[in-house]
């Protein structure tokens, strides 16, 4: 979509820090819910780190706790015990990072803004002058496969559409670590698949430090470098492997290839105790 | 689904009403010399009672002083409440009452919506505010502002401030919270959410309320004049009822009706252009 070969753009990249610096780390992470019984346990002792430029797909059955993490590390949810840091900055609940970037599960665009003003909010609120944030605008609606929609109001839109605006809302603010919370979870397989590509493609491209929440194993494979699967509520971690898939990857060749196969098999059966574990509670 | 090809009959049924009513109107209690019909003609169709469209056409000429022997000029100076000052000054009050009763209901919507504390501290007091009908004020309102202008602004300001308050309370409070943590995730400040979310996602509730409060208004200003006042279409009316004169009286009503059409209209344009992201209002391409 944006016309540069992935191989060539991949030797522009050139990484900010060491490659292997510590971006995210959380340590014993705990978070009790209280109900009006007793204190329900959603996370549960979970520690990992994530490094600069990797992209971790946090894995589990649905009430797990996956998002409740995720929303610990950016921030927007108080934790119960334990300790995230973010370049070894303590994270501080309320407190908004200019590195992070965040993409919601939900629908999350201003219905009252078109396109372009909705991927522009950031910048403008910046208070970045009007020549320089057109132009960034454009380019990200060139990127994003928007290309004449722009301003067209999102009701006009599909889902797919709604989300790639979402998505290049924050991506313009150049964030360096980038977290997602099921952001897919709402499309249609075939929306998905699109999705994966262009996500893949601008990944490939800015290499960001990115924490992706999801059930879906297939998408966890096709996108990230490791995987952290956690167990069903509460939420303890599983096991923490990395995904070897050579990069660039194709979105959907790779699904058929036979190391995809089997890789998909050995974590299915791990994720399906859990899935069992789920329903028998 | 109305199609294309059912405009016309529907405009035919339209006039087709609107001529029988008007023939009802103007000749229905003739049928009465009819000894036969006498029966089936109700009392009420007395032109004491609601005149008849040539009456009011002939009361409107008089009361518009287009009919002045003297002339349009001297019969316009001769009367300080004539049709025309009289719709000016309730128009006047009208506006006032609607743009204070307005902006303060928006404003207190606004904060009482954002803060949870507030809301709980005043909750008790608004609804037992809310709980008193407005039109029982306006004597008291009378009595601390006079017979003046200011009474028919403060009864006008009190009956909207109620409605967009509670509207706009509404609409802040169901403001979508993952929309305000996009915003601020973004960067935005409280002040900035405010700005570009809450008021932006409130303004179809708000909106929604400021039709009725247009209404509302001139209702406020009408219940003032008639209680006590020295001009306004309100006192028009007062004036005809004494003098048992129907025909001045719906005169000053199709006045009402009509100002009441145009304000409608307008704010629906204006509520049309400000919530063209909403599906209701979208423009035909």
């Amino acid at each position: 979509m944006s016309g540069v070969p992935v191989a060539e753009a991949l030797e522009r990249v050139v990484p900010a820090r060491a490659a292997h610096a510590t971006r995210i780390t959380v340590e014993a992470l705990d978070k009790r819910f209280k109900t009006a019984g007793d204190d329900v346990i959603a996370v549960d002792n979970v520690s990992f780190e994530v490094r600069q430029g990797e992209f971790v797909a946090l894995l589990g059955p649905s009430g797990c706790g996956k998002s409740t993490i995720l929303n610990m590390v950016a921030g927007l949810l108080a934790k119960s015990g334990g300790r995230i840091s973010i370049d070894a900055d303590d994270v501080v609940t309320g407190q908004v990072n200019r590195k992070v970037g965040y993409i919601f599960q939900r629908d999350t665009v201003f219905p009252w803004r078109t396109v372009e003003a909705n991927i522009g909010y950031g910048l403008e609120i910046a208070g970045v002058a009007k020549a320089e944030r057109d132009a960034k605008v454009a380019r990200a609606i060139e990127v994003s496969g928007l290309a004449g929609f722009a301003k067209s109001f999102p009701r006009m839109l599909s889902g797919g559409m709604r989300q790639r605006v979402a998505l290049m809302r924050t991506l313009i603010m150049e964030p360096e670590i980038l977290l997602m919370d099921e952001p897919f979870g709402a499309l249609d397989t075939h929306t998905k698949l699109e999705m994966h590509k262009t996500l893949l493609e601008i990944w490939e491209r800015e290499r960001q430090t990115v924490l992706f929440v999801t059930h879906d194993l297939g998408e966890a494979l096709t996108l990230s470098s490791r995987i952290i699967l956690l167990s069903a509520r509460p939420g303890r971690l599983k096991e923490d492997f990395e995904v070897p898939f050579a990069r660039p990857r194709d979105a959907v060749s790779l699904r058929e290839t036979d190391e995809f196969g089997r890789l998909y098999s050995h974590i299915w059966h791990s994720l399906g105790q859990e899935f069992r574990r789920t329903k028998a509670e | 689904m109305i199609m294309a090809q059912d405009r016309p009959r529907i405009l035919f049924w339209q006039l087709t009403i609107l001529i029988v009513w008007f023939c009802i109107w103007e000749w229905g209690f003739e049928l009465r010399k009819v000894a036969a019909l006498k029966p089936f003609v109700p009392s009420l169709l007395d032109p004491y009672f609601i005149s008849k469209p040539s009456a009011i056409w002939t009361s409107f000429l008089k009361l518009g002083c287009f009919t002045d022997k003297g002339g349009f000029g001297a019969c316009f100076a001769a009367n300080p409440n004539n049709l025309w000052l009289a719709t000016m000054v309730t128009l006047k009050n009208m506006w006032w009452g609607f743009l204070f009763g307005s902006t303060s209901g928006i404003f207190a919507g606004l904060i009482l919506g954002r803060s949870d504390y507030l809301s709980k501290i005043f909750e008790p007091y608004i609804v037992a505010l809310n709980s008193i009908p407005r039109i029982a004020l306006v004597p008291l309102i009378i009595l601390m502002f006079g017979l003046g202008d200011m009474s028919k602004i403060v009864t006008a300001w009190i009956v909207v401030f109620f409605v967009v308050f509670f509207n706009t309370f509404e609409g802040t409070r169901s403001v979508d919270r993952d929309q305000v943590a996009a915003a601020r995730l973004l960067g935005a400040s409280e002040l900035t959410v405010l700005r570009t979310v809450v008021i932006p996602s409130a303004l179809a509730w708000v909106f929604a309320s400021l039709t009725p409060a247009v209404s509302f208004a001139l209702i406020g200003v009408i219940v003032g004049e008639f209680i006590g006042a020295e001009r306004g279409l309100g006192k028009l009316i007062i004036e005809a009822e004494a003098r048992a004169n129907a025909a001045e009286m719906m005169v000053t009503i199709f006045v009402m009706m009509i100002v009441g059409i145009i304000l409608a209209f307008i704010v629906r344009r204006v509520q049309a252009y400000l919530l063209r992201w909403q599906p209701q209002f979208e423009q035909p391409q």
